[in-house]
């Protein structure tokens, strides 16, 4: 039983993992640039939905609106900082990238305050389930299940949707795209638009579940979050989602078992390297 | 033109001599103080640094040291050893003759070794690490060592409130460790029994392994260490998990923030710490009120000792008689029973206290007194 419930837990962990390192691998298939700064639209949202949850709005609309703001506020960061870099060496955007997170944590620690923000009212924080002998509180459950729709939604979108395909066409061939009549532009609003949409639901969800938003809330996942994307193999949606699973169930386990040799953060890069040093291009992907 | 010279020079002389007529009077004591402001410490180096400001205001309010104001020369280390030993030689550099920390262990750690050297009195707020105060005789401390501080965890667990099976749940940093340590090596004294211990590193805010182990444990109490970012969200989800065991935690619970974040899992939690809210003493007490005056927020311990800390060099130096580092570092190793915000500081030949320890609990949202530990031979730190 304490195994089943540990495996829950750390599966859980995976899909908040998973929110954030699609959102990765999306603007990575895109345009090779590895978005760091995307940990920054994660703390973004959990702010937007602290403050408007404390200042009375219900949880379900401030998550709304966290998202939005994200989505927002993810092509306007492309359009910025991204879009007139895009012909320099990739190394440049990804300082670039490190840069706006250390602005944005710097930022909402000025904005907001060193302490961070705990949510006035969480009432999901305090109502759980047992599922026999495991035991999860309502923010838990909800991850999953936003995990779960909004992944499952994207891949529906992706597959079956005109803008979906547009999207897959692009990331395999940018130039053959266009002349197919696809506005890489509009692609690359879109993919920067669900993955901060994304980011922000996962930073909400967090949030609540630690009932805290600090503004450096973002660096755990930030370098955690390349470490899966290149285990599920730069740019491949399902290792990506597989490689955040498999990385939040080790991590579960490597904490009790593992305690007294790895701190619980290194888990993810260890597992990288052994992963890699048998699976060079990561974990789905069959080499080319 | 010879005129237009002498006017000049005139002039020039004047403004000289009233210059130097107001620096003689007013030239400030310039204490070095080096805190988190920046970083994950930044809730409590804002808390340190609000406690010495406030303790400068009171002791200007009252004429100063040797008739002069004191002065705060502040740096950001960013709770980083690699921060803070450049920042030390810094304050070196600008001539500082007495530093107080305001920081956590790691910083404090490094720069004692700097101080020490330079033969410079050293003051640690509330920095827990043994090694700091053995860097010298020039460093001393004004708050709980870890060890201490844990075994007088493990006095209002095993003998207080009498329970025998614990879990420990550790930070794995110097502030968690040295405790977990302290609580050890005395918990056999008290017939405690440690069923598991695990731990978690400073980042870590997701508990959800260790609440699931703890519940297959089953203890009769959880003596866990953080800092409130780390106790409040670990707190919160044993309680979220249907952990009911009482929980045991340090001073790094203690501020109102921890409360805000735990919320309703606070109730009940009871800590380890120097600031006793239910306090007759006036000293705490003028502390408590005037703190939340000037921060609006109630007063938290890390504030608390580093306005100790601000008084200690305060009145080591009018004792000195002037600003000279020796005779400062005499004077601090003679302090004898100054009533402070912490309580009354006397040191030992370590440069450590002898203090009761107050224990906390969350009661209706706010901290309470729940028992004094006054143990001299449990609570009496290393002399050397």
């Amino acid at each position: 039983m304490f195994h089943v419930e540990l495996l829950v837990v750390g599966l859980i962990q995976g899909c908040m993992y998973a929110m954030m390192a699609l959102g990765l691998t999306l603007v990575y298939g895109l345009l090779r640039i590895l978005h760091v700064a995307h940990a920054g639209l994660f703390t973004l949202g959990a702010y937007v939905g602290v403050l408007t949850a404390n200042a009375g709005l219900p949880i379900g609309a401030a998550a709304l609106l966290a998202i939005a703001a994200a989505a927002a506020a993810g092509p306007l960061l492309y359009h910025v900082v991204y879009k007139p870099l895009l012909d320099k060496p990739p190394h440049v955007a990804l300082i670039a990238s490190i840069g706006v997170l250390i602005a944005m944590t710097d930022g909402f620690r000025l904005l907001f305050g060193p302490y961070g923000i705990p949510f006035q009212e969480n009432p999901w924080f305090v109502t759980g389930w047992s599922f026999g002998g495991v035991f999860l509180n309502a923010i838990q459950i909800a991850l999953a299940i936003a995990a779960i729709v909004l992944i499952g939604g994207f891949a529906v979108f992706a597959t079956r949707s005109r803008m979906g395909v547009a999207w897959r066409a692009t990331v395999t061939d940018p130039a053959m795209a266009m002349t197919f009549g696809v506005d890489p532009g509009k692609v690359r609003n879109l993919a920067f638009a669900i993955a901060s949409g994304l980011a922000a639901a996962a930073g909400v969800l967090v949030g609540l579940l630690n009932n805290l938003v600090e503004p450096g809330m973002g660096n755990i996942v930030a370098y955690k979050g390349l470490a899966i994307i290149v285990l599920g193999g730069l740019g491949n949606v399902p290792g990506t989602l597989v490689a955040s699973l498999i990385l939040g169930a080790a991590e579960s386990f490597g904490t009790i078992y593992l305690d007294a040799l790895l701190d619980r953060d290194a888990i993810a890069f260890v597992v990288l390297i052994i992963v890699l040093m048998w699976r060079p291009h990561g974990l789905l992907v069959r080499a080319r | 033109m010879r005129v237009r010279v002498i006017r000049r020079a005139a002039i020039g002389a004047i403004a000289a001599l009233a210059l130097a007529g107001s620096a003689l009077a007013q030239e400030p004591i310039r204490i070095g103080f080096h805190v988190p402001l920046t970083g994950f410490a930044a809730g409590d180096g804002n808390s340190a640094l609000l406690g010495a400001e406030l303790a400068v205001e009171q002791i200007n309010a009252e004429g100063g040291v040797l008739d002069r104001p004191l002065e705060l020369v502040v740096y950001d280390d960013q709770a980083a050893a690699e921060q803070a030993v450049p920042i030390a030689n810094r304050l070196l550099g600008e001539g500082v003759e007495a530093v107080i920390s305001g920081s956590y262990s790691a910083p404090t750690r490094a720069a004692a070794g700097v101080f020490q050297k330079e033969s410079i009195p050293y003051i640690s707020a509330y920095a827990i690490h043994p090694d700091i105060t053995r860097a010298g005789d020039h460093v001393f401390r004004t708050s709980f060592m870890g060890e201490v501080q844990g075994r007088a965890g493990a006095k209002l667990v095993g003998d207080i409130m009498d329970k025998q099976r614990v879990v420990l749940i550790t930070l794995n940093n110097d502030f968690g460790q040295s405790l977990a340590q302290g609580f050890k090596e005395a918990a056999d004294q008290f017939g405690i029994e440690i069923v598991n211990e695990y731990s978690y590193g400073l980042k870590d805010r997701q508990f959800g392994s260790i609440v699931a182990s703890v519940k297959r444990d089953d203890p009769e109490a959880i003596y866990a260490s953080g800092y409130f970012f780390t106790a409040g969200p670990l707190v919160s989800q044993l309680r979220a998990g249907g952990v009911q065991a009482p929980i045991i935690g340090q001073e790094g619970y203690d501020t109102q923030q921890f409360i805000d974040i735990a919320a309703s899992a606070a109730e009940g939690v009871i800590i380890t710490t120097s600031l006793d809210r239910d306090t007759e003493d006036e000293a705490m007490r003028a502390f408590i009120e005037q703190f939340e005056e000037k921060a609006g927020f109630p007063a938290d311990m890390v504030a608390a000792t580093t306005n100790t800390a601000v008084h200690v060099m305060a009145d080591a130096i009018r004792r000195a008689g002037e600003v000279d580092p020796q005779k400062i570092r005499d004077a601090l190793a003679a302090t004898e029973d100054l009533p402070t915000a912490t309580g009354h500081i006397t040191f030992n030949e370590l440069g450590e206290i002898r203090k009761t320890v107050q224990a906390q609990v969350v009661r209706d949202g706010a901290y309470h007194r729940y028992a004094v530990i006054d143990d001299p031979e449990l609570l009496a730190p290393p002399s050397q």
